[in-house]
């Protein structure tokens, strides 16, 4: 039995060995996964920084979202791979549970062969009780016997230990059974636990792929939006270009417009100063104007006061002229007279001629008389033309005077209502020159607002064009979104290659089961074995039944010391009794792994209904993940309507970051069930003894992957 | 004068029309200033009334509208020279009269024949004397004339 549990062994081992190698990978695998994980995560919180880059790479994100879901169609089919190697390993899980069946029966047979060893054993303690009394009787030939007795104590000595040996194999057995029972144990729990967290990965990763297609599609957006905002910057940087060059020119007139407001001031100010001697002017002349016209009334007083005179003096004039008249008629009644006197004297003769000389006198001083009065007569007529004349000049004079003085009053008025405009002119000169003031310091402003404008629109421009450079650095930066998205799809697609890895471990684990099933059917040629070693054990029988009958060739020679022989074989039949009491245990033990094996029955019934949920429950992980697939297709088409910000984007970028550091979390627990695989392959390899049991063990961790 | 020469002719001298025309003193009457002249109906039209001196009633002659002259209002200077020959007595209108001149009577020539035939038969004789010359009216023309003209 040793020597067959032993060659069992051997390959069991050899096969954990290689489940602890395939483990190793699937660690590695799950290690890159968790980078895979770590670098997605990195990845998100790159987007995260990235966010104002984020623009163009939505795009980009959003195709790597379809390849997503081409890649999660292709997880699903590996996921429905992975369901039918389960359903084959279920298969051979199911045959497992048969050859371990076959394995109970074997053992069962070989708890029959142990008990018809046991009574064999019995029936040789009989025969050797017999023998004792037939020894007793055998006293003779003790030399010869004790040879072949001593051969009989050695063969029985051997049986002892292999006896105890075989004991000491099927306590370990038990023992190996019952960790194997607790391995199974804790590999279901783990199984479970690591079903749920491929559930938790699953929905970890369905929650990733939405939240990637909102990405992708709030990338398209930011993208398109992005684009529109490089455009219009490009817009906005030529309209500021076009706004400088505005606003140089506006400078330009600007000071030009100063420089003609400054010389505006200047003129209205000169215009405020020439008003104001107009004003002092026109006032001066106002008052120049009163007197005049004070002086005119004066004058024109005067002029009728003359002309009264004179109109007086023509009077008087008139007087005298009538008096003169009177003269005259006196002087020409005289020459009249003397003319009558004159005519009388002629007639007269001689005697006349005196009174002719006094009469010629006499007419000779009125004619001198008649002279002066015509003499004065014409002076006076000369006066009184004068007089006339003084008086139509005087009146002239008065009217000319009436006349500059209604002039002088109407100029007066003119005046005042030049000076009247005059003030106005200069109160309005005066608001203008305030106006102009108040123009210069707006022109001014205005010239420094338009330098400041100019500044500031060439600082536009300046900002503009780092926009437009931003720009092209947002552009190189969804470039870099681009690339991390095909690093995400090229994640994804790691992400495949660890799930093709798992198929792969899969069908490792498959052909485990189909090791275990060969180690089992292997463990059926070492039942065989048994069965066999059950025969040589019959055959030493049979060679003890030859010594015994060597013992009784030798009874004779064994008679003297028949004493000693009796003691002995008291000793002896004590000794077999023990062995007949060991392998009574040995049964009850063989008993025990019926019962184990029975419970191991159970155990691969029940992994069996376990490898049954568990495809049943990846079949709804492959359903799930169709449905993933559905709704990442879904998303994809949804992802032209989740242009809704960027702080949305944000927002997911956050939820992604969270779905990483579930997906961190579940690689983490993914990891840490691998470690416990891992530890519990190790421990599984430090027994070493009943490694079929491990073999089911490790074939069902995969599996559960 | 005309003393110491023989024969002297006293003259009385008028104007009329910026003419000096003349007649001999001893057929002046009288000399008066034109006052009061009555007008005579149906008279001729140089006859301007009647007046009355020294107790008789004399016509009063326009000496210028007789001798074709334009009329002229009566002045100071106006003179009614009143001739009186064989009984018949006639005043002249003229604008004035204010001399007494006595010429020798050889200093008075007939008129020229020329001269006749253009003023009628109203002039006696032509005189010049201080470089003055007189234009001595007939008094008998004028007096007959007179008497046809108011007959």
């Amino acid at each position: 039995m040793v020597r067959q549990s032993g060659n069992n062994a051997t390959p069991a081992s050899a096969e954990v060995l290689q489940l602890q190698n395939e483990t190793a990978p699937l660690a590695v695998a799950i290690g890159d996964l968790a980078q895979i994980n770590d670098q997605i995560h990195d990845g998100v919180a790159a987007q995260e920084r990235s966010l104002d880059e984020l623009g163009a790479s939505v795009k980009t994100a959003a195709a790597s979202f379809k390849e997503t879901a081409l890649q999660t169609a292709s997880v699903a089919g590996s996921v429905e791979q992975l369901s039918s190697s389960i359903n084959e390993m279920a298969a051979s899980t199911e045959q497992v549970n048969g050859n371990a069946k076959n394995l109970n029966d074997a053992l069962g047979e070989i708890g029959t062969s142990l008990e018809e060893m046991s009574s064999s054993t019995k029936s040789v303690s009989d025969k050797a009780q017999s023998m004792s009394v037939a020894a007793t009787q055998v006293t003779s030939s003790t030399g010869a016997m004790a040879k072949s007795l001593r051969g009989i104590s050695d063969d029985t000595d051997g049986l002892v230990s292999a006896v105890n040996e075989s004991g000491a194999a099927v306590e370990e057995m038990a023992r190996s059974i019952q960790g194997v029972a607790k391995n199974c144990d804790d590999l279901v729990a783990a199984a479970e636990s690591t079903a749920s967290s491929i559930n938790e990965m699953a929905a970890s990763i369905e929650e990733v792929g939405a939240t990637s297609e909102n990405l992708s599609a709030e990338v398209d957006r930011v993208g398109a939006a992005t684009e529109e905002l490089a455009r219009s910057i490009v817009g906005v940087a030529q309209n500021s270009e076009r706004i400088t060059d505005a606003a140089d020119g506006a400078a330009t007139s600007a000071t030009q417009l100063d420089r003609s407001i400054h010389s505006v001031a200047q003129l209205a100010k000169q215009a405020d100063d020439t008003t104001r001697r107009v004003v002092q002017e026109a006032e001066e002349g106002g008052a120049a104007v009163q007197k005049s016209i004070h002086g005119l009334t004066r004058v024109r007083d005067a002029m009728g006061q003359s002309a009264e005179s004179v109109r007086e003096m023509g009077k008087k004039a008139g007087e005298i002229g009538g008096i003169i008249n009177t003269i005259n008629l006196i002087a020409e009644r005289t020459n009249l007279l003397s003319l009558n006197a004159s005519i009388e004297a002629a007639r007269a003769g001689d005697a006349g001629r005196g009174f002719a000389v006094v009469a010629e006198e006499i007419r000779n001083l009125a004619n001198r008389a008649a002279q002066a009065t015509s003499d004065i007569a014409s002076i006076i007529k000369g006066l009184q033309d004068v007089v006339q004349d003084a008086v139509t000049a005087s009146n002239e004079g008065v009217r000319v005077a009436q006349e500059s003085s209604q002039l002088a009053e109407d100029g007066m008025s003119g005046l005042k209502k030049i000076l009247g405009g005059v003030k106005e002119t200069t109160v309005i000169t005066a608001q203008i020159v305030r106006a102009t003031e108040e123009q210069t310091t707006a022109g001014k402003h205005v010239v420094s607002a338009i330098n400041t404008t100019a500044v500031q629109a060439k600082q536009v421009a300046t900002a503009t064009a780092e926009q437009s450079k931003t720009a092209q650095s947002v552009a190189q930066s969804a470039v870099q979104m681009r690339r991390i998205a095909q690093q995400v799809s090229q994640a994804m697609n790691d992400q495949g290659g660890a799930a093709r890895e798992i198929i792969k471990a899969g069908q490792n684990t498959r052909a485990l089961a189909e090791q275990v099933r060969k180690a089992t059917a292997e463990q059926a040629t070492g039942a065989n074995q048994i069965t066999q070693a059950l025969v040589l054990m019959r055959k030493g029988a049979s060679t003890t039944a030859k010594g015994v009958a060597e013992q009784v060739q030798g009874g004779e020679e064994v008679a003297k010391a028949i004493e000693d022989l009796s003691r002995l074989l008291a000793e002896t039949a004590s000794a077999i009794h023990e062995q007949s009491i060991g392998i009574v245990q040995i049964g009850r033990s063989v008993e025990g792994i019926r019962k184990q094996s029975g419970q191991v029955n159970q155990a691969m019934a029940e992994q069996s209904r376990a490898t049954k949920e568990m495809a049943s429950a990846s079949e709804n992980v492959s359903k799930q993940i169709r449905l993933i697939a559905r709704s990442n297709e879904g998303n994809a088409t949804l992802a032209e309507g989740i242009h809704q910000g960027l702080a949305e984007v944000r927002a997911v970028v956050e939820r992604n970051l969270q779905g990483g550091r579930d997906s961190r979390r579940v690689a983490d627990i993914l990891r840490q069930r691998s470690d416990a695989i891992a530890s519990l392959a190790a421990r599984l390899l430090e027994p070493a003894s009943p490694p079929p049991v491990k073999r089911r063990v490790v074939s069902k961790k995969k599996p559960s992957r | 004068m005309s003393n110491h020469d023989g024969a002297t002719t006293s003259l009385i001298l008028f104007e009329l029309a910026a003419t000096t025309y003349a007649v001999p003193s001893r057929l002046v009457q009288q000399m008066e200033m034109v006052e009061r002249i009555t007008p005579v109906p149906n008279a001729p039209a140089f006859v301007d009334g009647v007046v009355f001196a020294r107790g008789q009633v004399v016509p009063a002659l326009n000496l210028r509208l007789r001798f074709g002259f334009e009329r002229v209002p009566y002045n100071l200077k106006t003179r009614l020279v009143v001739l009186a020959e064989h009984g018949r007595t006639v005043g002249l209108i003229v604008d004035s009269a204010r001399e007494f001149l006595t010429i020798p009577t050889a200093a008075i020539q007939p008129p020229p024949e020329t001269v006749t035939g253009l003023s009628g038969k109203y002039l006696a004789g032509i005189a010049y004397v201080d470089e003055r010359l007189l234009l001595i009216l007939d008094v008998s023309e004028i007096l007959n004339f007179t008497e046809l003209a108011t007959a």
